[in-house]
């Protein structure tokens, strides 16, 4: 007897010729939660997307409630009962709850809505999923978690028996995900089957049943959550080759730089400590949503600070604006480099030199060659190759160059505290390498602090001195030394 | 070594922006001077810069402005209520209290668009654009329509020390002031900044409200100063004298190789620009083409400098 809701068997695909997924089986059955687990590139997100139609596999047979099919589109996935949540918000938010969860689909009859019996059966499926919504508020004033349930519940409405919830609580806080798990357990009790993609281990005994993992396009570990043992489970998602890695050596700190006592930015994060010495790199790692990169914000004055004070050379500081943060020392590496970083149309030399105009400037004039100067110190050191030389677009140079031309204009400026946020995404591995080098011989030469936000924990193990984990707004532990490797720092964010 | 050479030739490659234009402006050029005996002739080229000078003004603040990715179309109607201020300070009182009045004038209305655009964020095309409207009715208003005569006070619009215009002297020498803080002040080289990529301005600690509040009031300045020059030569000021000004100006800014997305131009280009549109009207007049040919080609030569400027940006995405 086959009771699986959905059976893909030996899925394969390829992309230009590259096979990304090679051989994947999965099962999912009525009233099951299924936790997906990898590294970014495992293949999770293509699997699933096969799963809805979105894409169609290399071979492979997919059969979802009894119907083998051999070509899946999106409608037919659709009509079968397939339904994705994203990350990313799909509503209306000027439009009220009611209409966002028959968003499409009002009922009525002769293009009329028919109001009353809209918001009736809206209140009806809220209250099937246990949460307190009124079913008139606008959406766009709803927290982001409720504004996901109002999707899981507009999927409900369209008669969904497999749910494919990818990383749903990642911009959520604590209280939201255990609302999200409570709406997950009215489902099951349905007979809903769900896909649960996830980065957060903890999670996974919560809510899952079973969990899969996948490795490089491969299914290497499906187990029973109950008592899954987390070492297993990292392990089988990083693979053993992942776990070696050089230590970069200590460097010899002197004095204190940056001081942060009790920092909180409301819900973002809370009660954020830490002490960061002159010519010392810390590394704040944690998954995107885990406040580490917001930690940065809030000290650079981008991101309002509700608690707790920062101290820099043992001044207070309060940050107010970037303008403020950059004339008393800090540097500011953004994430997004193209958005908030380099100025496209503009040449290299003065993208370097921007932040020190102040500096090279006589009665509000630039010497356009003090500009060259700064540039030619520091494109050997950072190992810029600009073919055309200062007065190259910097538009025009790869990721990891751009990154460097950027990371110079903190050197130039001689801050004492360079807070950089994912500074080597995009960037491509040689490159990366220089960026480790380059940052750590600077931090050391000029007595800088430099506390590094990332998701990647390779860079902790290559770049910190000292690496501070955080999860849910809240730093959680704290390594230092040899203690800096992978499987620990992975398993003290999940 | 080689490297040197590989740097060298790779500069060879590049074009500078404004190339095209000086190879239209030249050509233009050429060809007035042979199909009219009357162009090219030193009293002719007075009478272009002459013509150009008004424009030249407002085109200046303009320049950086549009560098910094803002726009100010309330320029024309701010020149004539400027010019309509002025005539009436004049008769009434004196030649100085009509110019103060006129140029205070400039200066409050720069402080509310600056004010609107950099505190309540209003989009500046929209800001400038009813402002446009409002202040071509006061000048409506204040003088119920009419042309309104101002006396005893031609010198500010022909004047001619050494031979040359004094509005042509005034130009110059804010296109000097324009050209030298562009390319050498921290001021000008934060407007590109700004205009390049505003949210990264802030990131980095320019203080972009505030230079882009000093540069809408310039702009209102100068076209404040523009209308009391226009009203000086005309020795009346006209409500519908200043009228199209902002074409003309955005025209010649766009041709000079500004990007409408901010972060590229120069004063250069500008007044590169400037002159081809002067040279297209003049010859156009010369040739006893119908001056309302002027209107047409004057508004194709803005559709196919801005259609150049999205050719120009969708061509280096692609490259990068």
């Amino acid at each position: 007897m086959n009771v699986d809701l959905a059976h893909l068997k030996d899925i394969r695909k390829s992309f230009n010729g590259v096979e990304v997924l090679h051989g994947v089986d999965l099962t999912l059955a009525p009233g099951e939660v299924l936790a997906l687990l990898g590294e970014n590139g495992a293949g999770k997100s293509t699997l699933v997307k096969i799963l809805a139609g979105d894409i169609p596999p290399t071979s492979g047979s997919i059969t979802i409630a009894d119907t083998e099919l051999a070509r899946l589109d999106v409608y037919q996935a659709r009509q079968l009962g397939v339904r994705m949540i994203f990350q990313e918000l799909n509503d209306a938010p000027t439009l009220s709850v009611a209409e966002n969860i028959f968003l499409g689909q009002w009922p009525g009859s002769k293009g009329f809505v028919a109001w009353g019996d809209m918001r009736e059966k809206a209140r009806e499926i809220l209250k099937r999923l246990e949460v307190d919504i009124d079913v008139d508020a606008q959406a766009g004033s709803l927290r982001v978690g409720e504004r996901q349930i109002l999707e899981i519940a507009r999927a409900l409405t369209q008669n969904a028996k497999v749910l494919v919830l990818d990383e749903p609580t990642a911009a959520l806080s604590n209280t939201e995900v255990e609302r999200l798990f409570i709406v997950m357990d009215q489902l099951k009790k349905q007979g809903v089957g769900m896909i649960y993609i996830t980065h957060r281990l903890d999670e996974v005994s919560r809510v899952a049943d079973r969990v899969q993992v996948l490795r490089d396009g491969n299914s290497v570990l499906t187990v029973d959550a109950k008592g899954a043992q987390r070492d297993v489970l990292v392990t089988a998602m990083l693979g053993h080759e992942a776990l070696k890695n050089a230590r970069p050596a200590p460097v010899s700190t002197t004095g204190n730089g940056l001081e942060i006592t009790n920092l909180s930015s409301g819900d973002d994060f809370t009660d954020v400590s830490m002490t960061i010495n002159a010519g010392e790199v810390v590394c704040l790692f944690g998954k995107i949503g885990s406040g580490s990169s917001e930690v940065l914000e809030s000290i650079y004055g981008l991101r309002p600070v509700t608690g707790g004070s920062i101290q820099i050379l043992g001044k207070k500081f309060t940050p107010k604006s970037p303008q403020e943060s950059s004339s008393s020392g800090i540097g500011y590496l953004p994430a997004d480099r193209q958005r908030l970083g380099s100025f496209g149309s503009r040449s290299v030399a003065e993208n370097l030199a921007v932040a020190s105009w102040k500096a090279m400037s006589r009665l509000g004039f630039v010497d356009a060659g003090n500009e060259v100067k700064a540039f030619s110190r520091w494109s050997d050191a950072l190992k810029i190759s600009a073919r055309r030389g200062p007065t190259q677009e910097i538009a025009t140079l790869s990721g990891g160059n751009q990154q460097k031309v950027l990371l110079g204009r903190w050197f130039e400026a001689k801050v004492q505290v360079l807070l950089l946020v994912e500074p080597t995404r995009g960037v491509d591995v040689g490159a990366r390498r220089d960026i480790y080098d380059i940052i750590r011989r600077q931090a050391k030469e000029s007595g800088m602090a430099v506390l590094v936000a990332t998701s990647d924990y390779e860079e902790v193990v290559l770049l910190a001195d000292r690496a501070l984990v955080m999860s849910r707004g809240k730093i959680v532990s704290e390594f230092t030394g040899n203690s800096v490797e992978a499987t620990s720092l992975i398993s003290a964010a999940s | 070594m080689s490297k040197t050479t590989e740097v060298e030739k790779d500069k060879k490659r590049s074009i500078p922006a404004s190339a095209p234009l000086m190879v239209f402006f030249v050509g233009l050029f050429t060809y007035f001077s042979v199909a009219s005996e009357y162009f090219f002739d030193i009293e002719n080229f007075r009478n272009i810069a002459v013509a150009l000078a008004v424009t030249g003004i407002v085109c200046i603040p303009g320049t950086l402005l549009m560098i910094a990715g803002q726009v100010d179309l309330s320029v024309g109607s701010a020149a004539a209520v400027s010019g309509m201020i002025m005539a009436n300070m004049v008769n009434k009182h004196s030649i100085a209290v009509g110019l103060i009045t006129a140029l205070v004038f400039g200066l409050t209305l720069g402080i509310i668009n600056g004010f609107l655009v950099t505190v309540i964020g209003v989009n500046s095309l929209i800001t400038t654009l009813g402002g446009l409207a409002t202040l071509y009715g006061i000048a409506l208003l204040i003088g119920n329509g009419q042309t309104v005569m101002m006396r005893n006070f031609e010198w500010l619009g022909t004047a001619q020390p050494w031979g040359v215009p004094l509005p042509v002297v005034i130009f110059t020498v804010l296109a000097i002031m324009g050209a030298i803080s562009l390319r050498k002040s921290t001021y000008g080289r934060s407007l590109y900044a700004i205009g390049s990529n505003p949210n990264a301005a802030r990131v980095v600690g320019i203080r972009s409200n505030r230079l882009l509040f000093i540069t809408f009031v310039l702009s209102s300045v100068g076209a404040a100063l523009a209308g009391a020059v226009l009203c000086s030569q005309l020795s009346a000021a006209d409500p519908n004298a200043a009228r199209g000004l902002e074409l003309e100006v955005i025209t010649a800014i766009v041709l000079g190789g500004a990007s409408l997305a901010g972060g590229r131009g120069s004063m250069f280009g500008t007044i590169l620009g400037l002159c081809t549109i002067g040279i297209l009207n003049n010859g156009l007049i010369l040739l006893d083409v119908p001056t309302f040919w002027q209107r047409v080609a004057q508004g194709l030569m803005l559709i196919i400098a801005v259609s150049f400027d999205s050719l120009r940006q969708k061509l280096n995405n692609q490259r990068s």
